[in-house]
């Protein structure tokens, strides 16, 4: 029991060996302890375990070992016994026994003990584990530039029993303290041979970035064994590192990758990395180990030209790498060959998609031929235009067949398309060159032209395109037979003489497949022919009726067939004929004196190949006498006439025509009708509007032309641009007789179709009849659409009254201008008799009856409009002032020197002076009349008011406490300097500096110069006080010697003047001062009253 | 008057001045040799060209390269690039320079640096870059032919060649793409600086070689107008 149970113990190996296929190593490592620990935990229960445990490492033999039981040292055993073989009984004095191996099934085997004791087991082949040896002989490289490591080792097939299944399990590690980053498991088959196994391996961090680590293992799997199958243990760690070098640090270099894939790039460096970037773009540094960082971009983008850097910088330096990615070639798109001259087969191709690597990295196209087996490689540095892909490939002679593989190939693959083509079926021949036209005659031309290539072996199809000067075009096919190098000939037929004609030319092969480009354009003037037929011909009696005159137009040119060089004018009668001398081109009448007998006129034109037909017309009409002259008009510049189908008419219609103010001969153009026409639309750029035009239609008969019918017509009408003159006949009290005349036709410019006729009351020259205003009701209107009128009385009007009278004559075209006139219609001397005699009898009738009012109420009218008046001069009241006024002798007057006088008031309200007189406040200047019995005589001064324009304040007595006069305004002569209205503003002015005129209130006082009561008392009072500080102004006069060192703008130039007079507001004192005499007071002194004058 | 007189006075002696120098100024000087100077003033206003038409390949040029090359700031330590000749020098050395030294030097870089240059031109993957290179590359011949022109009228003889001592500047396969990407930057920077310090060199020739009746006439000039 205890043995069978020792047996069980590898099967659960063999379970946890099979769950290990599916778990992972660290599950297979913790499973291993476990199950130690559990035969550990069997073996202690059990007391003494004898377990026999075997394993074989190649099946042919065995390894047994087993635990000596309780008590027994391991020396004594004696021998080993296996029941079922030949000499199965081996001494020996160990617990472990190498043994052949057993044929399957049990097998009793007996271990026997020097003492006696002996143990005994059932050994069977499911309980042996098959454990292989370490793998040996590895050998590691590694490619750096790809990131790639190769594994190989040898398998020892030799030594196990074939076939046998190996599985084996490689594990990378990036760093010998690290985790594996990869462990693959792969099968082989042992054939009884040494085989060296392979293994690759591509990381995707570069391999320079880290140390790598390479181990293997491996288990057997021998159908005919059927224990157990163990991995073996893993081989010793190969390990491969990179030698740094100076140059490089940043890995891969130069990689080229596919563009959206992910790649990661470390640099390798003794110092700290700071930063590491792809183009633009920082990324998060990933660290390695040391000091060395990866960075891992994800979904890489297309690079530019040169490639996307990656750069990583470190403290002291900046390293980096290269990385180009882009796309493998695409399919060769729109491969096509095709051959311009059977020397070579040109294909070309779109390369599709750009695969964003260029330089070094660009797609090389390879073109290969597989009958002839031949290729042609395409190699471009640069980045190409679509257009640019194409590869030429040589023929053979012979070969028609053509396999063409086109392959393009990449860093990152490579891409082919195939075509398979008969060359004969590709051909685009080249353009076309050395065009040329040669003449045959009028209508042939020979074409010739040079094509190179070689294309004797097919036929040519070739286009001629043949366009008129009239941009007519017309293409001609050829078929031509093929030759090499050649030139080739075509006639081109059916031409028109004498015409410009462009040719190009273009081919094809008759097994077409493109059309070569067109050739230059040849242009050609063919060869002149005689004209096809006669002029057009036409004649007119001139008006003296001795000379005919004989029109033709020019030949069309298409009928001309050349340059017109003269034309032969011939006429003949049964008599005679009569031939004019050669009438040159340009010329296209000539004139003949010709009785008026019937002649046949002939008209041959000539140019270099000959003469054409000639064009007859007989000289003389066939009169018909049944003529109506009718009317016509057209629309824009054409007119349409109409007539009657004629069965006399054999040969044609013409219709001339010419403008009706021309004088006779008068022939502006005419057409031929066709006889079986009866109606045609003549047009002409001659034709204007409002020109009256006459139309005339001959009939054609074998003895000549009849004229049919008479036109008059207008393109188009126009109103009249002049108004019709009219006079006045007739006048009387009531009515008004009016005349006109005609319109001359070529100011008429159209049918005329009426008068208009206003007329309205009126006098010359008022606004309101200078123009008529339609739908005013005074204005009456007469239509005369009779136009054979030309008179009209105008009736029911208004005696000696005038009235305005307008006429307009109008067409379909509109109404023409308007004449007026104004006429006064004569006096009704009834109603003029007893308009006079009404009004002087009511005249006399008021008079009368007023003048016996006036009588009868004369008291009364006294009274209230002539009272009595008293008489003046006895009024006593008056004497009294007037002996006062005239006692005083040193009174005077106001003198008018120089100005006006007093053409200003000064004011003054009664309740001012007696206040003035209580404070004793005396203007020295302004002395008021009223106070003129008061006044000192010494102090009296002239006043001159010069009234200036500036306007006088009256003073408000009730608000202006100061004193209450008449506020005066002050006004420097030279300057206009106004002073200023507010005197607080003033108040902080150095009256040093300003030393101008200080007006009223607070002029400041020099007491060493008052010497007035007056002047004392001033100080006190705020009235007025002009002049008061004599000082002020001598410091300022321009003459003064200080006055120049003077910087105050406000320096009073001269004396200010009150704006109420012209008197300068100096006192009289002023005369005596030394400082006032200079010459600047010469000028105001004009101006100034003295009291000594 | 005082005024104008004085005017007059300064007119009419700038106007002598003039005249007694007219022999000395070399486009009118028919009889004799005009020397250097007119070469000089030339190959200086070659290399002012030149620095202008760098400037404009050089913000092409690095572009092509990518970021971060063409970043204003972007200044790597100068690694590679060894065989670049390096235009930084100390100043006193500069100044203790002789003109043939100077020449030399000159002359010997640009040599150097044209070959680098035609180098850089049959790497170009666009056309359009070729072209400026090419253009650059004429430029660049017209200016060591301009030296040369100097060196010859100053008396100097043109430097050798040393065998052996052409660039290969060919990519190899030993040099990666980086590092190529970074001496292009170099060779561009070294440029730049080498016309730089032509300019001054010439300059400072010029000025040299300019006779001192110039600066008489600027003189005169100056204080009569």
């Amino acid at each position: 029991m205890d043995v069978y149970s020792g047996w069980k113990q590898p099967s659960w190996m063999v379970d946890s060996k099979r769950m290990r296929m599916t778990l992972n190593l660290p599950w297979l490592l913790s499973a291993l302890t476990l199950l130690h620990l559990t035969i550990q935990a069997h073996s202690l229960k059990r007391g003494a375990a004898q377990d026999l445990k075997c394993t074989t490492k190649n099946m042919h033999v065995w390894d047994c070992t087993w635990s000596a039981s309780a008590g027994v040292s391991p020396g004594t055993v004696k021998e080993v016994c296996i029941k079922d073989r030949l000499n199965s009984c081996h001494r020996l004095e160990s617990t472990n026994i190498k043994i052949a191996a057993l044929s399957p099934g049990d097998h009793e085997v007996t271990i026997n003990y020097l003492n006696g004791f002996q143990n005994k087991f059932t050994l069977n082949e499911k309980d042996v584990s098959l454990i292989p040896d370490t793998p040996e002989s590895l050998n590691l490289s590694a490619d750096f530039s790809t990131s790639t490591l190769h594994l190989r080792w040898n398998d020892r097939g030799s030594a196990f029993p074939y076939p046998s299944n190996a599985t084996w399990e490689i594990k990378v590690l990036q760093n010998p303290s690290m985790e594996p980053v990869k462990l693959v498991s792969f099968n082989t088959t042992l054939s009884g041979q040494d085989i060296v196994h392979h293994w690759n391996w591509t990381s995707d961090l570069p391999l320079q970035c880290a140390p790598h680590s390479v181990g293997i293992r491996w288990y057997i799997d021998h159908h005919r064994f059927s224990g157990y199958k163990v991995w073996s243990d893993w081989s010793l760690l190969k390990n491969i590192s990179w030698t740094p070098n100076s140059e490089t640090n940043v890995f891969p270099q130069d990689k080229v990758i596919l563009a959206g894939s992910d790649i990661t790039f470390c640099c390798v460096s003794q110092t700290k990395v700071l930063s590491g970037q792809i183009g633009r773009t920082f990324c998060p540094l990933i660290h390695l180990y040391g000091e060395n960082v990866a960075i891992r971009i994800q979904n890489i983008s297309v690079s530019e030209n040169s490639g996307t850097n990656v750069v990583f910088t470190t403290e002291d330096n900046v390293y980096g790498t290269v990385v180009f990615a882009g796309y493998p070639p695409d399919v060769p798109q729109k491969l096509n060959c095709e051959t311009h001259d059977f020397k070579e087969i040109i294909c070309s191709w779109n390369p599709g998609r750009p695969t964003g690597l260029v330089g070094p990295r660009n797609t090389d196209y390879t073109l290969s031929e597989s009958i002839s087996g031949k290729s042609v490689a395409f190699k471009r540095f640069e980045t190409l235009t679509n257009e640019s892909y194409r590869l030429a490939f040589q023929m053979l002679p012979g070969q028609e067949i053509h396999n063409f593989t086109l392959t393009g190939r990449n860093p990152l693959g490579h891409a082919e398309s195939a075509i398979f083509i008969n060359i004969t079926e590709r051909v685009v021949p080249h353009v076309p060159v050395s065009l040329r036209v040669k003449d045959i005659n009028s209508t042939v031309v020979a074409l010739s032209w040079h094509l190179p290539g070689n294309f004797a072996k097919i036929n040519l199809l070739c286009q001629v395109q043949i366009c008129k000067a009239s941009s007519e075009q017309e293409v001609r096919n050829a078929t031509i037979k093929g030759a090499e190098g050649s030139s080739y000939l075509v006639a081109v037929d059916k031409l028109n003489p004498y015409t410009l004609y462009t040719f190009r030319v273009r081919c094809s092969t008759e097994t077409f497949w493109k059309w070569s480009k067109w050739s230059n354009e040849k242009r050609h003037l063919t060869m002149e022919a005689i004209p096809s037929r006669g002029p057009d011909t036409w004649r007119e009696w001139s008006s003296d009726g001795k000379n005919l005159i004989i029109y033709w137009k020019p030949l069309p040119i298409n009928e001309a067939n050349g340059k017109i060089l003269s034309y032969n004018v011939s006429c003949s009668s049964n008599e005679e004929t009569q031939s004019l001398s050669e009438i040159l081109d340009p010329q296209h009448k000539a004139e003949i004196q010709l009785e008026k007998n019937d002649y046949i006129i002939s008209v041959v034109a000539k140019n270099s190949a000959g003469s054409s037909p000639p064009s007859k017309i007989a000289s003389m009409e066939i009169p018909n006498d049944d003529i109506l002259v009718e009317q016509a008009v057209g629309m824009g510049k054409r007119i349409f006439l109409s007539w009657h189908p004629d069965p006399n008419m054999t040969c044609d219609y013409v219709i001339k025509w010419c403008n009706s103010s021309r004088s006779e001969p008068c022939l502006m153009d005419w057409i031929k009708v066709p006889s079986n026409s009866t109606e045609t639309i003549i047009e002409s750029d001659q034709f204007q509007p409002g020109v009256r035009y006459n139309f005339y239609l001959y009939g054609c008969t074998n003895q000549g032309y009849q004229l049919l019918r008479s036109i008059i017509g207008y393109i188009e009408e126009l109103a009249p641009i002049v108004a019709p003159n009219f006079t006045v006949e007739d006048t009387s009290a009531d009515s008004i007789l009016v005349k006109w005349e005609d319109i001359p036709v070529e100011e008429l410019r159209g049918f005329l179709r009426g008068y208009l006729f206003y007329f309205q009351k009126g006098e010359r020259d008022t606004p309101k009849t200078r123009t008529f205003e339609t739908g005013h009701s005074d204005i009456k209107l007469k239509n005369i659409t009779d136009i054979s009128q030309k008179t009209l009385r105008i009736a029911d009007l208004q005696g000696k009254t005038s009235y305005h009278l307008v006429l307009r004559a109008y067409t379909h075209g509109g109404l023409g201008p308007e004449k007026s006139m104004f006429v006064v219609t004569k006096e009704n001397s009834v109603g003029l008799i007893i308009a006079i005699l009404i009004p002087v009898a009511v005249a006399v009738i008021v008079g009368v009856v007023t003048s016996i009012l006036c009588y009868r109420k004369r008291e009364w009218i006294k009274e209230t409009f002539y009272p009595d008046i008293p008489n003046p001069e006895n009024c006593k009241a008056l004497q009294f002032q007037k002996s006062i006024c005239e006692g005083s002798s040193a009174l005077k007057t106001l003198e008018m020197n120089p100005c006006t006088p007093n053409n200003v008031e000064v004011l003054e309200s009664r309740s001012i002076v007696p206040k003035i007189e209580d404070t004793e406040i005396i203007s020295p200047v302004a002395e008021r009349p009223g106070e003129c019995s008061e006044a000192d005589p010494e102090n009296h001064v002239v006043v001159s008011y010069c009234p200036p324009i500036i306007e006088e304040e009256i003073s408000n007595p009730a608000a202006d406490e100061a004193g209450g006069t008449s506020q005066v305004v002050y006004i420097d002569v030279q300057s206009m300097y106004q002073p200023q209205a507010k005197p607080e503003e003033e108040q902080g002015i150095d009256p040093g500096v300003v030393a101008g005129y200080k007006p009223q209130m607070r002029l400041p006082i020099n007491s060493a110069v008052e010497d007035t009561t007056a002047e004392d008392e001033a100080d006190k009072t705020a009235g007025y006080r002009p002049q008061a500080n004599v000082n002020t102004w001598n410091l300022v006069s321009p003459d003064s010697p200080r006055s120049t060192d003077s910087n105050s703008e406000i320096v009073s130039f001269g004396s200010p003047c009150s704006i109420n007079s012209r008197q300068f507001l100096i006192p009289p004192k002023d005369e005596d001062s030394p400082k006032s005499n200079g010459g600047g007071w010469s000028f105001t002194n004009f101006f100034q009253n003295k009291p000594n004058d | 008057m005082d005024l104008r007189a004085g005017d007059s006075w300064g007119m009419l002696a700038c106007l002598c001045t003039v005249l007694w120098h007219l022999p000395a100024v070399p486009a009118l000087n028919r009889t004799g040799d005009p020397g250097p100077g007119p070469s000089i003033q030339k190959t200086y206003d070659l290399t002012r060209y030149l620095e202008h038409q760098l400037r404009s390949l050089a913000g092409t040029y690095l572009n092509y390269l990518g970021p971060p090359f063409n970043e204003p700031d972007f200044n790597p330590p100068r690694l590679g690039a060894e065989t670049l000749p390096r235009a930084t020098v100390n100043l006193e050395v500069w100044r203790s320079l002789n003109d043939k030294l100077r020449l030399t030097q000159n002359y010997e870089a640009y040599s150097h640096l044209l070959c680098y240059l035609r180098g850089l031109n049959r790497q170009a993957a666009t056309a359009e870059l070729r072209r400026s290179l090419a253009h650059f590359c004429t430029s660049l011949q017209g200016l060591l032919g301009s030296i040369a022109g100097v060196m010859a009228a100053l008396g100097y003889p043109l430097p050798q060649p040393l065998p052996g001592t052409e660039p290969a500047w060919a990519p190899g396969p030993a040099h990666s793409d980086f590092l190529q990407k970074m001496d292009d930057f170099w060779l561009l920077k070294e440029l730049q600086t080498w016309l730089w310090r032509s300019a001054k060199d010439f300059n400072r020739l010029k000025k040299k070689m300019q006779p001192p009746a110039a600066s008489v006439t600027l003189h005169l000039e100056a204080h009569g107008f």
